[in-house]
């Protein structure tokens, strides 16, 4: 593994121990470990569930946990002296275990500072550490559901089409993601802040948080809800040969969309030209436009789009990503070996320090590779 | 209550909603944020904005919170001046203007380090400080659509779906996590550094593992509300009109209990359903019996049972029942907020808890464009009041 502060990276020297079994403190110790901390997973002896969580690209290789296990280490600790071991040298602990296991392995707050005070012990739940939910279980499903977008999606085309159907949570594990930013980022301010302390993360709360736009609109007396809050016009526009996204918000973006458009009779209409009476005509533009774009090509469109300043972007798949000739340029897949795969791109990180790129340090480590971090306790017990 | 981020002060040139997010953010944990300005050209989201249906502003009040308000003209030279002022006396500088707008601006990277050597600059933008669409404009709804995360979100038999301000605040939300990052490494190096975070790039890190899925060969599909492994899993109606029960089955534990709860527990014995393998290959025939079960259902009390009984559950909940709960209430996720009106409203509190540095939350709202110029011009930069009035009457100020 490439060495952190060889590379430059900003959290070089940081050291973290992750207790993981869910994706939002496994989100955490990813990118603190992209960041260049040294991140260990302390897993027990059957390893994180995470390792046997599907889809599978490989022979026991799930796409989830390698993309999430990425750069880090793994210890098993078969039992709670190990673990303690390892947090003696740490500076931050992720942890996921729910409130009523911590106490037998020495992880409740008081515990951990008592044997660790200068470590930011971070604790990432479904609801947090607190409050009356802090023993409720949660997915994903759950708790993008517990903390608002679930009940605003789908809008748009998809609300249009289907109406009747349940909303839609966001894909894979939005809400749980979030939390892991929150998590690092308190796990960093803390660190910051210099203290040992206990930082409690929620997905919940996470979830709520990137969703402030509905409690702001609640505040001004409007209730946010799926099937109204599509955007007057543009949106998921279906084209000859794909999805592409059109939103014009300024009046210049939508005398480029009428440019684009071929400058049709209906558009030149002088009442169109205030915005106002454009949103109140929404639907009716709409149709037009959903007319005109089923003919177009979406590379074609696209380009020409953004060449006229017109917001539009391809609603891309992942393959179509991974060839993309932008992602390319700025290198955010790096090669990572998988065993039984050889080396397949995988996503560095979304953010960098400069112009270059983070590198990937590593793929996701097998069950027990970096033992040899615990072989002080070893020597220590003998 | 200083807050973690106590003694970190951000020259916060960020509009909209992505940026303002970020320093947002910062400031509920402490930090000074001054937000940067000029009477020509306010933050367009402290203007009513008829795309939304309605003429109010977005989400201003909320991102505004908690931060200083400083009017200074970007175009004018003494304002460029003054900028640099401000930078000098800050440890970060925050911009989401397009790439190579603060360049020409003359408050670029190498500008800014020049009267401070060891600043953070960060920008956030929709493609990244680099590559070729990186000068293209973007919303939320396009960096979903660009990052895979809108292909990925929808009903597996409908079209992709626009990801909205979550999306953007997800955006700041990585941005506030990597200017500490930064600063950890000023502290270790004294070097500051410029912080890129490309809204695009945040999408596609939500869903990392489909990309990888795609990179070894596979095809990753919309899954709409169902799970690669657990069945029952989804988004189930309840009773009344527009109510909705979610259910996860992770595990036995939570099959036996829903099991218990829908009082079928001779469906614990049916060979179909026996594994979680065979559940999920049935997970059609099993969403049909849960959602009879649902449907009769009252969903908050069908929630806390199956919670009881071991299974993940949660309502679906709309904005004014997120508003009033207790739970997010008593954690300090939902706070109010104080306008200058006086009216106080319902805002969201950083997602973290601190045990020894609480942080302060929004202790101020939203404030007047230019409120702070007292302290801020007056008492940082030192500038005596004739000074002022002559920058003002210059246009620098304003």
């Amino acid at each position: 593994m490439q060495d952190a502060m060889e590379a430059g990276l900003p959290l070089a020297g940081i050291r973290v121990v992750e207790r993981a079994a869910g994706v939002a403190a496994a989100a955490a110790g990813r990118l603190l470990a992209a960041m260049g901390a040294e991140v260990v997973m302390a897993e027990d002896p059957d390893g994180t569930p995470l390792r046997r969580e599907p889809p599978f690209i490989g022979e026991g290789i799930g796409a989830l946990f390698a993309y999430l296990a990425a750069g880090k280490r793994s210890a098993v600790v078969a039992a709670a002296r190990e673990l303690h071991a390892l947090l003696a040298g740490a500076d931050i602990l992720l942890d996921d275990t729910p409130v009523a296991d911590r106490a037998a392995l020495g992880l409740d707050p008081e515990a951990v500072r008592g044997r660790h005070p200068r470590l930011v012990h971070v604790s990432v739940l479904p609801f947090g550490a607190v409050g009356p939910k802090a023993a409720w279980r949660g997915e994903e499903v759950n708790l993008i559901h517990a903390s608002g977008e679930g009940y605003l999606l789908p809008n748009g085309l998809a609300a249009e089409l289907f109406p009747d159907r349940p909303p839609l949570k966001v894909h894979g594990h939005f809400a749980c993601w979030q939390a892991g930013v929150a998590a690092a980022f308190g796990a960093l301010s803390a660190l910051w802040a210099g203290e040992g302390q206990f930082v409690d993360v929620s997905v919940q709360d996470a979830g709520l948080a990137v969703g402030a736009f509905a409690i702001q609109r609640l505040g001004d007396g409007a209730v946010e809800h799926r099937a109204t809050r599509a955007f007057r016009f543009g949106g998921v526009l279906a084209c000859a040969d794909g999805y592409v996204e059109l939103l014009t918000l300024e009046d210049r973006q939508w005398q480029g969309l009428v440019q684009l458009m071929g400058a049709p009779c209906w558009a030149g209409d002088p009442e169109l030209a205030d915005p106002v009476r454009r949103g109140a005509r929404g639907p009716e533009i709409n149709a037009r436009i959903r007319a005109w774009a089923a003919g177009q090509r979406v590379a074609d469109l696209v380009a020409r789009a953004q060449a006229l300043g017109v917001p539009m972007a391809r609603y891309a798949t992942p393959a179509e990503i991974l060839e993309g000739a932008h992602e390319r340029a700025r290198g955010l897949f790096a090669p990572v070996a998988l065993p039984g795969l050889g080396s397949v791109p995988m996503l560095t990180a979304p953010l960098r320090f400069g112009a270059a790129p983070l590198p990937l340090r590593g793929g996701p480590p097998a069950l027990g590779a970096d033992q040899h971090l615990l072989a002080p306790v070893a020597r220590e017990v003998a | 209550m200083p807050g973690p981020l106590a003694g970190i002060r951000v020259a916060d040139f960020t509009l909209h909603a992505a940026g303002p997010f970020c320093t947002h953010m910062l400031a509920q944990l402490g930090a000074e944020v001054i937000k940067v300005e000029s009477a020509q050209r306010p933050d367009i989201f402290r203007r009513p904005h008829p795309v939304y249906g309605r003429m109010g502003a977005a989400s201003f009040d909320q991102v505004a919170s908690a931060k200083r308000s400083v009017r200074l003209n970007l175009k004018h030279p003494k304002g460029i001046a003054l900028a640099k002022q401000l930078v000098a006396r800050s440890d970060v500088a925050a911009e989401s203007f397009r790439p190579g707008v603060m360049a020409r601006l003359g408050l670029g990277y190498e500008a800014l380090r020049q009267v401070k050597p060891d600043i953070v600059m960060l920008s956030v933008s929709a493609s990244g400080q680099s590559g070729p669409d990186s000068h293209f404009a973007g919303y939320a709804p396009l960096f979903g659509a660009w990052g895979g995360l809108g292909w990925l979100t929808g009903y597996p038999d409908g079209p992709p779906v626009e990801m909205r301000h979550a999306m953007d605040h997800s955006v700041g939300l990585h941005a506030a996590m990597a200017v500490i990052a930064a600063l950890h490494a000023r502290r270790r190096t004294g070097q500051g550094s410029h912080v890129d975070v490309a809204a695009r790039e945040v999408a596609a890190a939500a869903a990392g593992e489909a990309l990888l899925e795609a990179a070894a060969g596979a095809a990753p599909c919309r899954w709409g509300n169902a799970h690669p492994r657990m069945a029952p899993h989804g988004v189930y109606p309840a009773r009344g009109v527009d109510s909705w029960l979610t259910i996860a089955v992770a595990d036995e534990r939570a099959w036996r209990g829903l099991l218990a709860v829908m009082g079928r527990p001779e469906l614990a014995g049916d060979a179909r359903f026996a594994t979680e393998r065979a559940r999920h290959e049935a997970r059609e025939e099993l969403d049909a019996i849960v959602a009879a079960w649902t449907r009769e259902q009252e969903a908050e009390e069908a929630a806390m049972r199956l919670q009881a009984a071991g299974c993940a559950a949660h309502a679906s909940w709309a904005t004014p029942r997120l508003a009033a709960d207790p739970h997010l209430r008593a954690r300090g996720a939902i706070l109010e907020a104080r306008e200058p009106d006086g009216r106080l409203r319902a805002a969201v509190g950083a997602p973290m808890r601190f045990s020894a540095t609480p942080a302060p939350g929004i202790a101020r709202g939203t404030p007047r464009l230019g409120e702070d110029e007292e302290r801020i011009l007056g008492g940082l930069l030192g500038l005596d009041p004739e000074t002022r009035r002559l920058l003002e009457a210059e246009g620098a100020i304003g």
